[in-house]
């Protein structure tokens, strides 16, 4: 239980009880500046229980609890982990001289903070490119995108075997990223921080990336929108329409869409229905999110 | 009133716990000092007033230390009169009186007229290139040390003063201690308690056998009542005070020295993280005034399986002391391959550099010689310690010793690249960890990687996009 809740309580998380509010504020103001919707429509659109009551949401709920206890058996992958950074480390050696002089400690960790952030994030879209680009990933990926509507608590309307996916890529960036760093740079790797949390992390959670999850379409200008991910832009990730299908697969940066060919920007006025072509609301069932239907 | 009060209950309390406490420690006390234990024996007729006896083994440890000196000196009749001659007169080259630092000793006939060869592991020594037994090694070195600059061959990188003196302290010192004394003559029809260790001594068989290995480890006698910066500085000479435990203003080298592995115990512990020389000295006490207690009987089985498990203490911690060694010079060689790269790649003079390398290797060379000569099967981990290593360090040019040929000349061949060879030093270090448990981990070069990676590592996350 302390395990749930720790999901609004850690700054490392996107439920963090700080950025859903961070993101209220964001869309009250976008709702309100650009949008031009009363207050009151903003609200009750909030507390819509149609939305949060839905049997899709009700299916994020349910897959979220399993995850709970799943994620605990997952921790003996995490082991590996100063193996494997140690093999990197290592290897390091085949391949560059080791410096024999060192960096400021601030140098360090803006070098470290940043790679860790670039190749995190790399990682997450190559993921989510293959889960929709491999047959038997996607077979899974398609718990998350069988959502029809969209809460910031479908961020864990995640398949139990997506979440070792998950868990085995943390294990491979986090080890490369320190193995590579500690070679160049010995024990003065270390993060910037917020709260705990990676520098990159809090401020992409505080400008409202719960907002992907949403209804509330905010894009940014065209150019940006080809650097960075929008909520309207993943938001076209999440549609039911086919011109729109295997776009958007970046987390943070877009970047690595646009190099890739699978960036689709947004448009101030789109309207999206979400979920997977010709899915019954028994998909919402967690028998077929989990086995398929 | 309440004085009154106080008293009748504080009183009795006092009594018992003093009670329990003089109980206790009547019960279970430990000698202080590992010197003077009585004569046991009943029908001893001789003038000697304890049966505590280990002279001819400190005497080893001096023929070691002064050995060290004569190789950089590359005298070859020399060297070969310290290692197997039996001269009395053989001066003490080391160590010797340094300022206040009176050395009670200066021949080796006044500790006792050792040699070092009769007691040196006749097994095969497979981490050296030529398959040659423990003596035959150390005759090699002797040759190659006369033929080198004051025992440094640069072309190899060979610095045999370290080779030597390392390698002896295992295959003599360890060797003797751990697969002898504390092995086999530890059985039951082997040197007999309720009989003297040889017609007319002083001491029982097992009382001389303990006593041997005792000395063989190389602590001071007074050592419990020292910590290990003492003892360490006692080895460097440094605190004459600390040594001098009976205050005639000399330091006896059969009693009052820190020499060999007693002495890498002493410079691990004094970081705070082990305590390897008080468990090894403190056992070998345990077990001492134990024989003592058994009275010149012959032991029972229960006792001598009491005496096993303090010697599986000696055994086991000594054995992480050399473990330690071989993870802090694999450490320091891997630091010195830093250093000869950068020097290297801005075109500077690399001798000093190249010198340190050398030395290191050598000391970490010697040690994981002497780990593998502790009786014990050390199978696969002893071979990939060898391959780690190899028979040299790695030489410019990326090749290494790989042999000798008939002519007693070294064969060099292709080997690994610079940053290979710097990866195999890690592997030596978690080959330690991993096979020994070593814990003090000197010159760890990933240290503080653990806690990264668990504080900055991945995490689990059912978060998708």
């Amino acid at each position: 239980m302390t395990d749930f809740f720790a999901n609004f309580l850690n700054p490392e998380k996107r439920l963090f009880v700080g950025y859903l509010i961070s993101a209220a504020f964001i869309a009250v103001i976008w709702l309100r500046a650009v949008q031009k919707k009363p207050l009151t429509t903003i609200v009750s659109g909030f507390f819509n229980s149609k939305i949060w009551f839905s049997k899709s949401a009700i299916g994020d709920y349910k897959l979220m609890v399993l995850n709970q206890f799943f994620i605990k058996l997952l921790a003996p992958i995490l082991l590996g982990q100063l193996a494997l950074t140690l093999f990197v480390f290592e290897n390091m050696h085949l391949l560059f001289s080791r410096p024999s002089e060192s960096i400021p400690v601030w140098m360090v960790m803006i070098i470290f903070t940043t790679t860790l952030f670039v190749v995190d994030d790399f990682s997450r879209y190559l993921v989510h490119r293959l889960m929709h680009r491999v047959p038997i990933l996607w077979r899974f990926h398609k718990a998350h995108h069988s959502a029809t509507n969209l809460t910031p608590l479908t961020v864990l309307r995640t398949h139990p075997i997506e979440a070792v996916l998950f868990s085995f890529r943390a294990l491979v960036v986090h080890s490369l990223c320190l193995g590579v760093c500690f070679f160049f740079f010995s024990g003065s790797v270390s993060l910037i921080e917020i709260f705990g949390a990676s520098l990159f992390v809090v401020v992409f959670h505080a400008l409202g990336s719960n907002l992907r999850h949403s209804h509330v379409s905010i894009s940014y200008w065209n150019w940006l929108e080809k650097i960075l991910v929008s909520p309207a832009q993943h938001q076209l990730h999440h549609s039911i329409n086919s011109k729109h299908f295997d776009c958007n697969f970046g987390a943070i940066l877009s970047i690595w869409d646009t190099i890739g060919g699978s960036c689709l920007t947004s448009n101030k006025d789109q309207q999206i229905e979400f979920g997977l072509k010709g899915q019954s609301e028994a998909a919402h069932n967690l028998k077929n999110l989990i086995v398929g239907s | 009133m309440f004085i009154k009060r106080f008293t009748a209950k504080a009183v009795p309390l006092t009594v018992v716990l003093t009670s329990a406490i003089l109980i206790s420690s009547a019960s279970f006390a430990r000698s202080n000092v590992y010197a003077d234990f009585p004569i046991t024996l009943k029908d001893y007729s001789g003038s000697a007033t304890t049966s505590t006896s280990y002279k001819g083994q400190m005497a080893r440890h001096a023929l070691e230390s002064s050995l060290k000196k004569l190789i950089s000196k590359g005298d070859m009749s020399a060297m070969q009169s310290y290692y197997s001659g039996g001269s009395a007169d053989r001066v003490i080259i080391a160590p010797a009186t340094k300022g206040d630092f009176v050395i009670m000793q200066s021949t080796i006939g006044e500790l006792s007229s050792k040699n070092l060869s009769g007691k040196t592991y006749k097994g095969l020594i497979p981490g050296w290139p030529g398959n040659m037994t423990g003596p035959e090694v150390v005759a090699f070195m002797f040759e190659k040390a006369a033929d080198a600059e004051a025992g440094y061959d640069a072309a190899h990188a060979y610095d045999y003063t370290q080779l030597v003196s390392k390698f002896l302290m295992g295959a003599v010192m360890y060797n003797q201690a751990v697969d002898n004394y504390l092995d086999e003559k530890l059985e039951a029809d082997t040197k007999p308690n309720n009989k003297p260790y040889k017609d007319g001594a002083a001491y029982t068989g097992k009382e001389h056998v303990w006593d041997e290995a005792f000395g063989y480890f190389g602590a001071p006698s007074h050592t419990l009542t020292l910590s290990a910066q003492d003892v360490y500085n006692i080895a460097k000479q440094k605190d004459v005070s600390a040594a001098d435990y009976n205050y005639d203003g000399k330091v006896d080298l059969y009693k009052e020295m820190a020499f060999g592995h007693a002495y890498y115990a002493s410079s691990f512990d004094k970081g705070g993280k082990t305590t390897y020389l008080h468990d090894i000295v403190g056992a070998y006490m345990d077990g001492r005034d134990m024989l003592v207690a058994a009275d010149a009987n012959a032991l029972s089985d229960s006792q001598r399986d009491q005496l096993k498990a303090y010697a599986k203490i000696i055994k086991t911690n000594w054995e992480k002391v050399i473990a330690e060694a071989v993870f802090k010079y694999a450490g320091e060689t891997y630091e010195d391959m830093v250093k000869i790269e950068a020097i290297l790649e801005s075109n500077g003079d690399v001798a000093k550099a190249w010198r340190n390398y050398a030395k290191h290797w050598g000391e970490l060379k010697g040690f994981a010689l002497a780990l593998q000569v502790g009786g014990k099967d050390m199978g696969a981990v002893s071979v990939r310690l060898n391959r780690l290593i190899g028979h040299s360090p790695l030489l410019l040019g990326n090749t290494q010793v790989t042999g000798v040929d008939s002519n007693g000349e070294y064969i060099q061949s292709n080997s690994e690249s610079w940053g290979g060879y710097m990866a195999h030093m890690l592997k030596v270090q978690n080959l330690m960890v991993d096979e020994f448990a070593v814990v003090a981990k000197s010159h760890d070069q990933t240290a503080g990687l653990a806690e990264l990676v668990k504080t900055l590592g991945g995490k689990s996350s059912a978060e998708n996009d």
